[in-house]
């Protein structure tokens, strides 16, 4: 069953009276349990089209449904009991914690926000889950600033599945971070695939895209060139333009 | 000691003023050697001190409360621990080029790329003014922008990330410096725009045969376009190894770095991760700084000691204690 399904999808901006098509008529499936990577560099419209799947962003025209469902109502979009399905992580750890909150203080808000439990429950609960994300006790008690980047993506994490959702969307999640930090929240990914959650990931990163995705949609210019299975976009593109990309993941030659 | 190479670091220790009894070491023995021509990439975690090393090569420390406390800075012979102002002025820019982390916010948002450009061609003062502008095409034309009259007119939010950094490595080149620092030079930019980067400076390499210091956090990046890599822990340098050898590592950073990389697993494997954190700055474990992460450490690695970078074959010096216990 396809859990969120967007068809033909447009997005445009006014920029001094030109029109700039973000996104351009797409169409995108994402089923049930999969990770579904869209790559493409700056300025192709992913991220456009992420926030336009998550809600954040009202498409030009065009509809996006969820189990089926439009998701959107007039201007508002995820209504009442739908809102907590669909969460996103942002590429920039700095930007999306509130750096006057406690780390578990900003969980457990969520958690009281979106699962109906009092304080003190909201609070055990925020702790088991940073500690799942691997944050420790100690550092749950820090402010954002005193984290490392890494830790904070994690948090940002552990802050979309407070809201206990069906379906997460990542934007640029490791493109802040050093390596050895990345294969941590790479393996965090992993682990919440295998429990079942639908992923969205954005990236310009190919390696991550092809370590994490089932299906890959390869987007230039506010189109899809070209849609396949994660394995056949990596071993056999067709389209120049991922071609292009693929070539230009460093260590590409020596793999 | 042989003065022929044109970059020397011995042992180098920045400190920074946190009150004014306080100090704090941010970079401690860091050893680092390039000769003329050669690409040397930096890598390691942030807070390993990469950008504060660059820094000393550009004498930006004291912006940052920073300083030299000890060890060893020669730059083709003259001493940078010692440098007074003028000798600076000789060195920073028109003997090394510097190419800053951020390139979306390098260039001044109030210049034209065209003044910005003449400045640093007019660092040079005996540089006839005539010439500046055909001085600054030639440089656009060298680091392969397109249009460059028009460029010249532009504000820097006018270009893309990618130009904006080939506006910086322009500024960078304006004097044919000897070596260029490049810190992070494509960090937040695509990977294809940051392969158009790497060919660039390699051309500039062949071209006009200038040393380049590459820093980065990407070890399959450093490892394509490097000749030699020197891998940075907690403010040490703790391996030299030439790129080629890379898996041929003699220490148990640099392996565990190598191991995670992902393009190495199968999509959905187990990632080979790096325990813990690394350790921040004021709290480096004694002894070996990364015993504490390291699935090989014995109880020697953790007593207090220095653990200088040791010889171990042609071009490979390793600062672990056991690395000829260390087989792959």
């Amino acid at each position: 069953m396809n859990i969120i399904e967007a068809k033909n999808v447009s997005v445009t901006f006014d920029s001094y009276g030109d029109i700039i098509k973000a996104v351009d008529h797409v169409d995108f499936v994402l089923p049930k349990g999969q990770t579904i990577g869209i790559v493409g560099e700056s300025g192709s419209g992913k991220s456009t089209f992420a926030r336009v799947l998550s809600g954040l962003q009202l498409p030009t025209s065009g509809s996006v449904t969820f189990m089926e469902k439009p998701i959107q109502n007039g201007k508002n979009t995820y209504e009442g009991a739908l809102r907590k399905e669909v969460q996103m992580v942002f590429q920039d750890p700095y930007g999306s914690l509130n750096p006057r909150m406690r780390i578990i203080k900003a969980i457990a808000e969520a958690i009281r926000q979106h699962q109906g439990l009092d304080k003190k429950a909201a609070k055990v609960a925020a702790l088991d889950l940073l500690e799942s994300m691997g944050i420790s006790n100690l550092d749950a008690q820090k402010f954002p600033s005193k984290l490392s980047g890494g830790q904070r993506q994690r948090a940002s994490v552990a802050r979309a599945l407070s809201a206990q959702p069906s379906v997460l969307i990542a934007d640029e999640p490791t493109s802040a971070i050093d390596q050895s930090a990345q294969a941590q929240l790479l393996g965090l990914f992993n682990e919440l695939i295998k429990k079942g959650l639908s992923i969205v990931l954005v990236s310009h990163d190919l390696g991550v895209i092809r370590y994490l995705s089932d299906y890959v949609y390869v987007m230039k210019d506010g189109v899809f060139v070209e849609s396949g299975k994660s394995e056949e976009i990596f071993n056999n593109p067709k389209e120049d333009y991922t071609k292009k990309l693929i070539s230009s993941i460093p260590g590409h030659s020596i793999k | 000691m042989s003065t022929n190479h044109l970059l020397e670091i011995k042992n180098l220790k920045i400190d920074v003023r946190v009150t004014k009894a306080k100090r704090l070491s941010i970079v401690d023995t860091a050893s680092l050697i390039i000769e003329p021509g050669q690409i040397i990439g930096l890598i390691g975690e942030s807070g390993s001190g990469k950008t504060m090393l660059c820094r000393s090569l550009v004498g930006t420390l004291g912006r940052r409360g920073a300083y030299i406390a000890s060890g060893e800075l020669k730059f083709d012979g003259i001493d940078l621990i010692t440098a007074k102002q003028n000798v600076w002025n000789e060195i920073r820019g028109k003997r090394i080029g510097y190419v800053p982390q951020s390139a979306l916010a390098g260039p001044n948002p109030v210049m034209t790329i065209g003044a910005q450009l003449a400045e640093a061609i007019l660092q040079d003062e005996n540089f006839p003014k005539s010439d500046v502008e055909k001085r600054s095409l030639e440089l656009l034309n060298i680091v392969q922008i397109r249009r460059p009259e028009t460029v010249l007119k532009q504000y820097q939010h006018e270009l893309s990330g990618g130009m904006k950094q080939r506006v910086m490595i322009a500024c960078a080149i304006a004097q044919q410096p000897q070596l260029i620092v490049a810190d992070e030079p494509t960090t937040g930019l695509d990977v294809t725009v940051q392969a158009e980067i790497m060919d660039l400076l390699k051309q500039i390499r062949k071209d006009f045969n200038t040393s380049i210091i590459l820093v980065s956090h990407d070890l399959p990046l450093i490892n394509e376009i490097c000749d030699d890599i020197v891998v940075m822990h907690a403010g040490t340098t703790v391996e030299k190894i030439p790129s080629k050898s890379i898996k041929a590592s003699k220490h148990p950073y640099t392996i565990a770095l190598y191991n995670s990389r992902i393009d190495l697993v199968e999509p959905k494997g187990q990632l080979k991760t790096i325990n813990g954190q690394p350790p921040s700055v004021g709290s480096w474990p004694e002894g070996c700084r990364f015993s504490e992460r390291c699935d090989f450490a014995k109880d020697q690695c953790r007593v207090k000691q220095d653990l200088p970078l040791i010889s171990i074959g042609s071009n490979h010096q390793t600062s672990c204690l056991r690395h000829d216990e260390i087989a792959r």
